[in-house]
C-alpha cells in the first residue's frame, strides 16, 4: 500500500543517500569544481591570444614623429604589444617565436617625415599562422592611416565614420567567461548528474530500486536535485570568479541567477540520461569535457554564433549550449547574442530540461524493468 | 627485465581490455580537434553587408576595393534597407556604407566610410575595424607596401604615399601555415598525455580497488622491475595509439617537418609519453577511487596542455603566466614540437629537450618511489 507522502519521503531520502555518497567522494567533488575553473582558465587564455599581438619595437630615431608612430601602432584596435628592445633581441627572439612581428623605425624617421619624404617601415612578421599575420598585415595600415590623418598630412581623403550599435565595447575575456559560465553548468552539472546514476548501475544497486514502494522517477529525482544541489554550488564558485576576480558586474542579477540555476537543472538530466546509457563511470568525465568544447564554440561563445553562417547556426540550435549562452549573455552583459529574443532562449531552455527529464527516466525506468 | 616486461604486458592487456578507458583517453583530443576545426570558421572572414550609394568613379573604386578584400570580409552587397535587416537578424556584423556624396567628398579632402558595427565583442569588432582601416589605406594609398627597403647592396625603392610611411613587410617563412594546422599539432600532445595521464593513473587506482597492490607484495617481483614494467607498458599503449594519429596527420600533410626535424620530434614525444606515464602513475597513487582517477587524470592532463601553450600562444600571455609556464614541463614539449613542425631551424630545441628531460627524470623518480611505497608498504 502506498502512501501519498511516500513519494516525496523517498526522494527526500535518495537525496540524502547521494549527499552522503558525494560526501565520501570529496576528490571527486573538488575536481569536478576545479574543472568549472579549468574552463574559465582555458577561455581566458584563448582570449589572451585574441587581440595584442606581442610585438618588438625597435625605434632607432627617438624623435616626436617616431613616438606620434609609436602612438598610433598602440591604438591600432588592440593589435600590438609592443615591446622596446634592441634590433638583435628582436631579430633573436621572432626567430625563437616569442615575438609575432617587429617593427623598426629607422634612424632619421622624423626628419624625413618632417620633409615630406615618405619613409619605409620595416616590418618582419613571423608568419606561422594565419590568423595573427592577417591582424598585423590590417592593423599596420590601420596605424598608418591614422598617423597621417592625425598629422594633418595632404592627400589624405578618406576615414572610416564608425558607429557602434552598443554604447561600449566589450572585452574579449569578459564576454568569454560569461559563456564559459553555460560550459561549466554542463561539465560540472553533467558528469555529476551521469554518475549518479552509472554509479547506482556499477554497483547493482539498481535491481534493487524493484523494492522501493514508489516508482522510479521519485529515487531518481532525489539523486538529480542532490547532485544539481552541489552543481550549483561548483558553478557558483566559478561564477563567484567570474564577477569577482574578472570584474564583471551583472546587469541583471535575478535573470543571471535564474539563468545559472536553469543550466545546472537542464544539464544533470542531460548528464542522467548519459549516466543511464552508459552505464559505467569511467567514460562520463571524458565524455562530458570532449563534447564540451565543441558544442562550446558551435553555441556562440566567441560571437554571435549566426556570424559563422546559416549552416552553422542551423546546427547550433541542436544543442542547449547555443540557447545558455544566448540567457546568459543578455543576464549579464545585456548583448544579444542570438536572433531569438532572450525570452525565447529562457523557453526553450526550460523546454530542453523537460525533455532531458523525460529522457533520463524514461531510460532508467527501462534499464530497471529490464533488470 | 623479464619481470618488467610481464608487468608491461600485464597492463597492456588490461589497457586492450578496457575500451572504454581508451575511449576515455581519445575524446577530449578528438573534442579539442573538433573545436579547433570549428574556431577555423570563425577566426578568419567576417560577415559584413556592403551598400553602394554613391555613384561616380571614386565610389566604384572603394567599392571595388572592399570587394577584392576577400581574405577579411564576407561579403554581401544590398541596399541600405536590406543591410539594415541583415544587422538587426545577426546576418552580418556590420554594414558599411559609401554614402553618395563620396565623390564630391573626394574632391574635397573630407570623405568618410561609413560603418555601422555591432560591436558584441571586441576580438571580432576589432577585425572588422582593421579590415576597414585597412580598406581606407588603400583607397589614400594605393601603393602601399610597394617599396622595397635598402638593405645591404641593395639600393631600395621608395614610392611615396600621403601617409607619408610605407610598410616594407619582410616573412619568416615561405609559406603561412593554416590556423587549423597550427592549432591542431599540439592536439597530439594532448592525446599523449590524455593516454599516459589516464592510463597509468587507471592502472595504479584499480591495482589500489582490487587489491593487486596487497598481491604484488606477496609475489618476487622487485618494486624496480613494477615501476619499469608500469612505466614501459603504459608508455606503449599510448604510442600504440600515436603512432597511427601521426600517421595519418603526416599523410593529410598536418605533420610535414623540414628536413632532419623528424629525430627531434620522434624524441620530443617520446620524452613526453614517459612524462604523462610517471605523472599518471603519481596520480593512480594519490586517488584512491577508479572514479575519481577520469576527472582528476583529465584535469591534470587539461592544465599541463593549457599551461603548456597547447591553445595558445605562450608569448601572449602576462609576464606571470609566462613565468608560471616555465615550470610547466609540457610547454617545452609544445614549443619544440612547433619548432620542429613550423620552423626553418631547430633553435632553442635542445633546450627544450634537456628542460623536458629534467621533468621527466624528476616525473619517472616521484612515480616511482610513490609506486615503490605501494608495493612494498
Amino acid at each position: 500500500m502506498v502512501h501519498v507522502g511516500d513519494g516525496p519521503r523517498a526522494l527526500r531520502a535518495s537525496a540524502i543517500l547521494e549527499l552522503r555518497q558525494l560526501s565520501r567522494s570529496r576528490v571527486l567533488v573538488v575536481f569536478t569544481v576545479l574543472e568549472a575553473l579549468t574552463f574559465l582558465v582555458l577561455v581566458s587564455l584563448f582570449g589572451l591570444t585574441g587581440s595584442r599581438a606581442p610585438t618588438a619595437l625597435v625605434d632607432d630615431d627617438h624623435s616626436p614623429l617616431a613616438a606620434s608612430l609609436v602612438t598610433y601602432l598602440e591604438r591600432a584596435h588592440h593589435s600590438f604589444q609592443l615591446r622596446p628592445m634592441t634590433a638583435a633581441t628582436a631579430r633573436r627572439q621572432l626567430a625563437s617565436g616569442q615575438l609575432v612581428a617587429a617593427v623598426t623605425i629607422p634612424a632619421g624617421f622624423g626628419n624625413d617625415v618632417a620633409a615630406g619624404r615618405t619613409v619605409v617601415l620595416p616590418v618582419d612578421v613571423d608568419n606561422v599562422d594565419v590568423d595573427l599575420t592577417d591582424d598585423i598585415q590590417r592593423a599596420v595600415p590601420s596605424a598608418l592611416a591614422a598617423f597621417g590623418r592625425a598629422n594633418g598630412f595632404p592627400g589624405v581623403r578618406v576615414v572610416a565614420a564608425e558607429r557602434d550599435l552598443i554604447a561600449h565595447d566589450t572585452g574579449f575575456i569578459p564576454y568569454l567567461v560569461v559563456s564559459a559560465l553555460a560550459l561549466d553548468a554542463l561539465v560540472v552539472a553533467g558528469v555529476l548528474g551521469a554518475l549518479a546514476v552509472a554509479r547506482e548501475f556499477e554497483a547493482g544497486m539498481v535491481t534493487q530500486w524493484h523494492l522501493a514502494p514508489v516508482g522510479a522517477g521519485w529515487l531518481l529525482a532525489g539523486k538529480l536535485l542532490a547532485s544539481a544541489l552541489v552543481s550549483t554550488v561548483a558553478v557558483g564558485v566559478a561564477a563567484g570568479v567570474v564577477f569577482a576576480g574578472y570584474g564583471v558586474t551583472p546587469v541583471h542579477a535575478f535573470s543571471t541567477l535564474a539563468s545559472l540555476v536553469l543550466c545546472v537543472g537542464i544539464f544533470t538530466c542531460v548528464g542522467a540520461a548519459a549516466g543511464a546509457l552508459l552505464r559505467r563511470s569511467l567514460p562520463v568525465a571524458a565524455l562530458f569535457f570532449g563534447l564540451a568544447l565543441p558544442l562550446y564554440i558551435d553555441s556562440g561563445a566567441l560571437e554571435p554564433e549566426r556570424f559563422d553562417g546559416n549552416a552553422i547556426w542551423a546546427v547550433a540550435h541542436a544543442s542547449p549550449v547555443y540557447f545558455a549562452v544566448g540567457a546568459l549573455e543578455d543576464a549579464v552583459h545585456g548583448l544579444r547574442v542570438t536572433p531569438e529574443p532572450p525570452l525565447a532562449d529562457a523557453a526553450i531552455l526550460l523546454l530542453w530540461a523537460a525533455v532531458a527529464v523525460v529522457i533520463a527516466s524514461a531510460v532508467l525506468s527501462r534499464r530497471v524493468a529490464v533488470r | 627485465m623479464r619481470r618488467a616486461w610481464a608487468v608491461a604486458r600485464t597492463d597492456l592487456r588490461t589497457w586492450r581490455r578496457s575500451p572504454w578507458a581508451v575511449v576515455a583517453a581519445l575524446v577530449p583530443p578528438v573534442g579539442m580537434l573538433a573545436l579547433v576545426m570549428v574556431l577555423t570558421w570563425s577566426v578568419t572572414k567576417q560577415p559584413v553587408a556592403l551598400v553602394v550609394e554613391g555613384r561616380g568613379p571614386q565610389a566604384a573604386l572603394m567599392a571595388h576595393i572592399i570587394t577584392a578584400d576577400r581574405e577579411a570580409y564576407q561579403l554581401r552587397v544590398t541596399d541600405l534597407t536590406r543591410a539594415r535587416r541583415l544587422l538587426q537578424r545577426q546576418e552580418v556584423a556590420a554594414v558599411i556604407v559609401v554614402p553618395a556624396s563620396f565623390d564630391s567628398d573626394v574632391a574635397t579632402g573630407r570623405a568618410s566610410l561609413d560603418l555601422t558595427l555591432n560591436n558584441v565583442d571586441i576580438d571580432f569588432g576589432d577585425d572588422i575595424r582593421r579590415a576597414v582601416d585597412r580598406s581606407v589605406a588603400e583607397f589614400d594609398a594605393p601603393q602601399l607596401g610597394a617599396s622595397l627597403e635598402r638593405t645591404g647592396a641593395a639600393q631600395g625603392l621608395v614610392v611615396p604615399n600621403p601617409y607619408r610611411v610605407d610598410v616594407a613587410e619582410r616573412d619568416l617563412r615561405r609559406t603561412t601555415v593554416t590556423y587549423s594546422k597550427y592549432q591542431a599539432v599540439p592536439v597530439v600532445i594532448l592525446l599523449v598525455l590524455n593516454m599516459g595521464v589516464l592510463g597509468a593513473a587507471l592502472l595504479g587506482a584499480r591495482d589500489r580497488e582490487r587489491g593487486t597492490t596487497a598481491f604484488l607484495r606477496a609475489t618476487p617481483i622487485r618494486p624496480v622491475a613494477l615501476v619499469a614494467g608500469r612505466l614501459a607498458g603504459t608508455a606503449l599503449a599510448t604510442v600504440a595509439v600515436l603512432a597511427p594519429a601521426i600517421a595519418v596527420l603526416t599523410a593529410i600533410h598536418v605533420v610535414a617537418p623540414p628536413p632532419g626535424h623528424w629525430p627531434a620530434l620522434v624524441t620530443v614525444l617520446l620524452l613526453t609519453t614517459l612524462l604523462a606515464a610517471a605523472t599518471g602513475v603519481l596520480v593512480g597513487a594519490a586517488v584512491r577511487q577508479v572514479r575519481a582517477v577520469a576527472v582528476v587524470a583529465i584535469t591534470a592532463s587539461s592544465y599541463l596542455f593549457f599551461l603548456g601553450g597547447g591553445f595558445t600562444t605562450i608569448a601572449f600571455l602576462p609576464e606571470w603566466l609566462r613565468a608560471l609556464s616555465r615550470v610547466v614541463p609540457t610547454s617545452y614539449a609544445i614549443d619544440a614540437v612547433r619548432q620542429a613542425l613550423f620552423y626553418p631551424g631547430l633553435h632553442g630545441v635542445g633546450t627544450d629537450l634537456l628542460a623536458l628531460s629534467a621533468f621527466t627524470a624528476a616525473a619517472v623518480a616521484g612515480g616511482a618511489r610513490a609506486l615503490r611505497a605501494g608495493a612494498v608498504r
